[in-house]
């Protein structure tokens, strides 16, 4: 095969990724609001497919131009949905045995993917020679690794916020002596009052008895934010090490305030004061969640804003 | 408390005040506040043109938004990082830092010189188990201290050998604290390299040498540090060639500086290829490969004798949107001082004039990856020089008296501005100086070679960075994933056997300890003998 046939196939390969992820999305909302068996395993057929020809798009984009296929934001963009639907898979699905989560994270890989396609498309090119350096490979190998990471774990500090929310309206509405609230398709409103926030950390698994609504216990998918965050964040904190080191060696200069390294810092440091938060009293639980989301945003803005808007050192988009 | 009647303890002293902004200072809390304060800064700084990454945006901003350009530039934005305040976050940062730092180290160090304290009751435990094995208590609890020994417990006995305690998980403070002091290393390291560093650009064409001092580099462009001697190495470096590669569709391939490198006395101490990515070392300086243009070789004579000769560095003029930078001429001023009146020559550089008369032909600039056939159109100016720049020329005291074109190989008579015999290109814009011309100024254009610019930097800071870097990693992984466990055993006499009592809880990562006792119990009945049918385990989480 040729090289321009292979960047064609590569290229198809993304969009078949692109709507398999998609339907995956749709069958995992759908499960989420029939809670039919057949809709999970849909979901997750369809987001192995996914991930198949994820990975299969990767390869023959790195054999099309010959290098490693991580140059420029297109590329990392379709290793990010790789990395994420993996690390998903992996933790939630098969570890954790959680199917309820998928549509959330699916949703983030199409629109990372859609993103991708709409504004950074480029054919598959040689690097400009800044870019050529086996540091490239390791320092953004670990950033996507742990963009990934920290976005799965803010998807599930999202959910975490708002089933927190519902779960403290039902105490409330409980202890008012009222019934509670219906949320969700899977609330039964005769169940039992067995609602209340658990005390200290809760089982790995919570019966499936014992949840209410849809999704898992609020403390449940914030142990699950946590577990992301805190494996992503030393990742990110030694690709940014090796992003120092890069710079070292190819501008004389570890750090010099470009928009993109301002960014990786403030997302390094909105992280890590949500990890100091989460052990500091009265920043417990809601507060350091929204420091989370702050870092998502962060991350984002590190992510796409500074190639798109900010022009610097790193805007090879 | 009643303001009226203040007692004489809680008067507010000087240490007193002192002693509650050192608690604050400690607090958690305020280092959250100020590292969030510390992110806030730099979105600032990132969002707004700042001073030394792009004056020149800083001054089209200042132009464009006179009302909040004034603002920003007096609340120091336009250079966030280098202000007083974004220092003062910083300093206030370590010094909580630091404040926190120290009680905790001491408590650390004091805590691992403390041997496990045994325990009252063991069965109060978030998770017990209770064995039931043969033999005495002494020989069971040294079983299980095998079993815990062997998994990296850290185990004393109590003096009459029935019971134990154990933990495991001191790694994870010293991680944390290893981290935490990485930073003050880090910060360290900052302030010693670009403290007493310097920074700057050299420039130097194809067979120049160029020494580290500080009037050779380029102008503005050198950044010395704040406690910085003003000692340079006297090091000298050699351009012998510079070559760029380029694909056809202009995406650049590779930068190469092949140089000499000669040491303070001149001596050559050897050869290297500065690229990309690739800097050179030499004397406590790095060398990095920066930028790249072309000199043309420009002789001036006058009357016979010469006046100036050499290379001539020349910048490129900046691309309009949708234009290749390849495809742009390059320009330079050569001034003539010495002249009365005083002269300039303004140079506009065509590296290759095959790409140009395509740019003509087709209106699509082209870009012009190499040198091949080039030429410059030349305008020459008389009058006053005011200023010695070579990139500038103002021309309010100077008058044109001439333009024309110049070919390698060629020689123009200056005043006249017409071409004195030389190579003969054939090119029909240039005109032959009528016969009988008086020449007695000319410029010759016999060369046309490459430069390079180098950046030179000198920071002995980044071992220790590097090391704060390393340091700083090596702590945080302990930090967040090990965890704190204990875990204590006794035994009683009980009928024939001993009855073996487990208890433990984990501080951290609770779910995992569940099976990590679990495990711990199974092993302890297996090295002490207990038949799986006596072993009552009773783990449950409270």
């Amino acid at each position: 095969m040729t090289h321009a046939e292979l960047a064609v196939w590569s290229k198809d390969l993304f969009n078949v990724a692109l709507f398999a992820y998609l339907a995956a999305m749709v069958a995992s909302f759908a499960y989420l609001a029939f809670r039919a068996k057949p809709l999970a395993w849909a979901s997750t057929g369809l987001g192995v497919a996914g991930l198949l020809a994820n990975v299969a798009s990767i390869v023959t984009r790195g054999m099309a131009a010959g290098r490693t296929p991580w140059g420029n934001m297109y590329e990392y963009s379709a290793i990010l949905a790789a990395l994420v639907v993996v690390a998903y898979l992996v933790a939630v699905e098969w570890r954790a045995h959680l199917r309820t989560l998928g549509g959330f994270v699916y949703a983030f890989v199409v629109f990372t993917m859609a993103m991708a396609v709409q504004f950074f498309y480029v054919g598959p090119t040689d690097l400009l020679p800044a870019l050529n350096s086996y540091w490239r490979q390791i320092h953004v190998t670990s950033m996507i690794a742990a963009s990934s990471l920290l976005g799965i774990g803010c998807v599930f500090t999202i959910l975490y916020l708002v089933k927190d929310r519902g779960e403290r309206r039902r105490v409330a509405a409980m202890q008012a002596q009222e019934p509670p609230p219906i949320l969700g398709a899977a609330v039964d409103a005769d169940t039992p009052p067995d609602l209340l926030p658990e005390a200290g950390e809760p089982d790995p698994q919570p019966a499936p008895g014992g949840r209410r609504g849809p999704l898992p216990s609020a403390a449940t998918l914030d142990r699950l934010a946590y577990r992301f965050i805190a494996f992503g964040f030393p990742i990110w904190t030694f690709g940014t090490i090796c992003g120092a080191i890069w710079a070292q060696e190819a501008w004389g200069r570890y750090w010099g305030w470009d928009p993109k390294e301002t960014w990786a810092f403030i997302t390094w440091v909105i992280f890590a004061g949500y990890l100091h938060a989460r052990a500091t009293v009265g920043w417990k639980g809601r507060r350091a969640a929204v420091i989370a989301l702050v870092g998502f945003v962060s991350l984002f803005v590190t992510y796409y804003a500074v190639n798109l808007w900010i022009s610097g050192l790193h805007s090879y988009a | 408390m009643a303001p009226t009647a203040p007692t004489s303890e809680a008067r507010p002293t000087l240490r007193r005040s002192l002693a509650i902004v050192w608690r604050s200072l400690r607090s958690m809390r305020t280092a959250l506040i100020l590292l969030l304060l510390l992110a806030l800064a730099s979105v600032a700084g990132s969002l707004l043109p700042q001073i030394p990454n792009s004056p020149d945006r800083v001054a089209r901003y200042l132009v464009d938004h006179p009302l909040w350009g004034d603002l920003f530039w007096r609340a120091g934005l336009f250079d966030v990082f280098g202000s007083w305040w974004f220092t003062l976050i910083t300093v206030l940062l370590f010094v909580s830092l630091v404040a926190c730092l120290l009680p905790r180290s001491r408590a650390a160090i004091r805590a691992m010189r403390q041997r496990p304290v045994q325990a009252r009751e063991i069965d109060s435990f978030r998770h017990v188990a209770e064995l039931a094995a043969p033999g005495d208590a002494v020989s069971a609890v040294a079983a299980a201290r095998r079993v815990l020994s062997r998994r990296l417990y850290r185990v004393e006995v109590a003096p009459d050998g029935a019971a134990l305690a154990a933990d495991k998980g001191a790694l994870r403070e010293l991680g944390s604290l290893v981290f935490h002091w990485a930073f003050v290393l880090l910060l360290l390291g900052v302030v010693i390299g670009k403290g007493f560093g310097y920074t700057g650009r050299a420039t130097l064409a194809e067979g120049q040498t160029w020494t580290d001092a500080a009037v050779n580099y380029d102008a503005l462009s050198l950044r010395p540090g704040r406690y910085a001697s003003g000692d340079h190495t006297g090091v000298g470096i050699r351009l012998l060639s510079f070559r760029s590669d380029f694909r056809s569709t202009g995406v650049p391939m590779d930068f190469v500086s092949r140089v000499e490198l000669l040491d303070a006395e001149g001596e050559v101490a050897g050869t290297e290829d500065i690229r990309v990515n690739h800097p050179a070392s030499f004397g406590g300086l790095r060398i990095f490969q920066f930028g790249f243009g072309w000199a043309p070789v420009v002789a001036v004579e006058q009357a016979g004798t010469s006046i100036s000769e050499g290379p001539l560095v020349l910048g490129q003029d900046r691309a309009p949107e949708g234009v290749s930078q390849l495809a742009m001429p390059w320009r330079g001023f050569l001034k003539l001082p010495s002249l009365r009146p005083q002269i300039a020559v303004e140079l506009e550089l065509w590296p290759d004039s095959d790409a140009f008369f395509r740019s003509l032909e087709t209106g699509q600039p082209q870009p012009m990856l190499r040198q091949n056939a080039p030429f410059m159109n030349y305008t020459v100016w008389s009058g006053r020089l005011t200023d010695p720049s070579l990139r500038d020329l103002d021309t309010r005291s100077m008058e044109e008296i001439g333009s024309g074109v110049i070919g390698a190989g060629q020689t123009v008579d200056l005043e006249h501005a017409c071409l004195v015999g030389g190579g003969g290109a054939g090119d029909e814009t240039s005109s032959a100086c009528p016969a009988g011309t008086p020449t007695t100024l000319t410029m010759a254009f016999p060369d046309l070679v490459r430069y390079s610019v180098l950046q030179v930097t000198k920071d002995v800071g980044v071992p220790i960075v590097l090391a704060a870097a390393i340091l700083l990693l090596m702590g945080l992984l302990p930090a967040l994933y090990t965890s704190r466990r204990k875990l204590w055993v006794r035994a009683e006499p009980d009928r024939d056997g001993v009855r073996l009592q487990i208890g433990g809880f984990a501080l951290q990562r609770k779910p995992q300890f569940e099976e990590e006792f679990a495990k711990v119990v199974a092993a302890i009945a297996d090295a002490t003998g207990s038949s799986d049918a006596s072993a009552r385990e009773m783990v449950e989480a409270r």
